[in-house]
């Protein structure tokens, strides 16, 4: 790596092994181990689909395939966040024990969860593409197919990057306003109901509809739903303004973060 | 012995710290709903002092002078709100040795995971890690996870990887002290060594003697601004400010 300075390649490493230590950790004490990461999306789907579809009947095709494409992204999003918030106040010892960039604590935490995100991903394409060719696509309709749903690769960058931006945002705010946390885990489940997962746009009244101008979550799982299943009607300025949202958001996170990060230890 | 002109280690311009007080932890509905008065406290004032490579200094102050606090500065930990600080080369401080440990990770994994954050390189561990252990002295352990550890031995190994951290600045806080007698005996010895091997050693004590011996130069700061800073007549005055 002749394009990093030996300092930048300290720290990359270092930002390897934090990641290593959160994906090593996590399953360490855990029966049946890393098969809890596809296990619990699964799990949370059955529970969700079980409610929406004899409680309260949503009328969506294939609706658990529909909720398990929604859950994916956004647990991703969620837990992110919600691990990355407090996570400068629990490393504090570290903060105030050695000198290297703050961002390194909250970008593992981004990154092994996108480890463990892109493993459920996988396989549930596996599952999609399996059930293509058993049901009878020609091979120029699987390519097809296959190119399609490569296009959520790219799509799973962007949601790395936005949510590593709020990851990044949430925690500096933390650092000083050590409500910020409380706040989040109130407004969490709130801001899961009012992103089409577990219903689509198209089944909400229209006065409601400006609200998802306002989340940029919106039109991510909303493009997971297009890109993996043909369903939900996109709105391309809705969209726009989404994808746009979250890029100034993810920019005001590292901004932040960045110049907050050196009085860190003045706070914890 | 040559006389060779040092480069200059550690230099700090007119550097203030100022800390905002507070009773009690703000919260963001606070600062939405009212708006408090800060009140702020100056740790450090106006401090001007260079430092060359090799120096010894031996920093002596009443509690709450701020000593900790210049260290955390000098050490990157800790941002000046005003003022210039320049450093050359790599800092490890033997403050709080045994943080960044995992108590589910084995005493190998952790080695490596402390050694990257006391800013080693993935070769320097690889190189050193033998050695590493040897120094901790925690036997068949190494393999075992770190909460089957005794306090003694998480602090011997975090010791023993921040002492191979070949810095060009040290800093000690206080006194150092782990395990047995045995443990601190080999542990001042490495010191020590680090001492006469001519690198750039900040150490803060109330124990004047050690610094007495050890040190070539001695800073004593009081209320956050330089009392004196000089040779041995230094740590005479302080002594005769303690009478």
């Amino acid at each position: 790596m002749k394009w990093l300075s030996p300092k930048q390649v300290k720290y990359l490493d270092f930002l390897i092994a934090m990641t290593e230590k959160e994906i090593k950790v996590r399953y360490k004490m855990a029966f049946l181990g890393f098969l809890w990461i596809f296990l619990n999306p699964l799990l949370q789907m059955a529970v969700m689909g079980f409610i929406f579809h004899f409680f309260v009947p949503v009328k969506i095709d294939n609706y658990f395939l529909f909720l398990f494409v929604g859950l994916l992204p956004w647990n991703f999003f969620s837990m992110t966040v919600n691990k990355a918030t407090p996570v400068v106040i629990f490393e504090r010892n570290l903060i105030q024990k050695a000198k290297f960039p703050r961002e390194i604590l909250v970008l593992s935490i981004v990154l092994s969860n996108l480890f463990h995100f892109f493993i459920s991903f996988i396989i549930l394409l596996a599952a999609l593409v399996m059930d293509k060719v058993l049901s009878g696509y020609s091979f120029t309709q699987l390519v097809q197919y296959f190119l399609r749903i490569s296009l959520s690769l790219g799509l799973s960058v962007w949601l790395g990057l936005i949510t590593s931006g709020f990851s990044l945002l949430f925690s500096a705010l933390n650092v000083k306003y050590r409500d910020v946390n409380f706040i989040l885990q109130a407004f969490l489940p709130l801001w899961f109901y009012l992103t089409p997962i577990v219903y689509t746009l198209n089944l909400l009244p229209q006065q409601f509809q400006y609200i998802f101008f306002l989340n940029p979550f919106t039109s991510i799982i909303q493009l997971y739903q297009v890109i993996l299943l043909n369903q939900q009607v996109l709105y391309p300025t809705l969209t726009i303004l989404n994808l746009l949202a979250g890029g100034i958001i993810a920019l005001i996170g590292w901004k932040v973060f960045h110049s907050e990060s050196p009085y860190f230890d003045d706070w914890v | 012995m040559k006389k060779i002109k040092k480069r200059v280690a550690i230099q700090l311009k007119h550097a203030t710290k100022t800390y905002e007080l507070h009773h009690e932890k703000p919260t963001l509905a606070e600062k939405v709903l009212k708006r408090k008065d800060k009140q702020s406290f100056t740790a450090l004032k106006n401090l001007t002092i260079s430092v060359r490579e090799g120096d010894r200094i031996g920093i002596v102050g009443s509690n709450g002078s701020g000593k900790t606090t210049l260290l955390k500065v000098i050490a990157g930990i800790s941002t000046l709100t005003s003022g210039f600080l320049f450093t050359r080369g790599k800092i490890v401080s033997l403050i709080d040795v045994s943080a960044g440990f995992h108590p589910d990770m084995t005493g190998t994994e952790n080695i490596f995971l402390n050694g990257l954050i006391v800013g080693m390189s993935k070769k320097d561990l690889k190189e050193q890690y033998e050695s590493i252990v040897s120094f901790a002295d925690i036997g068949t352990f190494i393999d075992a996870p770190l909460y089957t550890y005794s306090e003694g031995m998480k602090l011997r190994l975090g010791f023993s990887v921040a002492i191979h951290a070949s810095p060009d600045i040290l800093i000690l806080d206080e006194g150092i002290a782990a395990g047995d007698a045995n443990f601190q005996e080999k542990l001042n010895k490495k010191v020590l060594k680090l001492f006469s091997e001519g690198k750039t050693i900040l150490v803060v004590s109330h124990w004047l003697e050690y610094l007495e011996k050890n040190c070539t130069k001695f800073l004593w700061i009081n209320k956050g601004k330089i009392e004196k800073f000089g040779g041995m007549e230094v740590l005479e005055l302080y002594r005769k400010s303690l009478r």
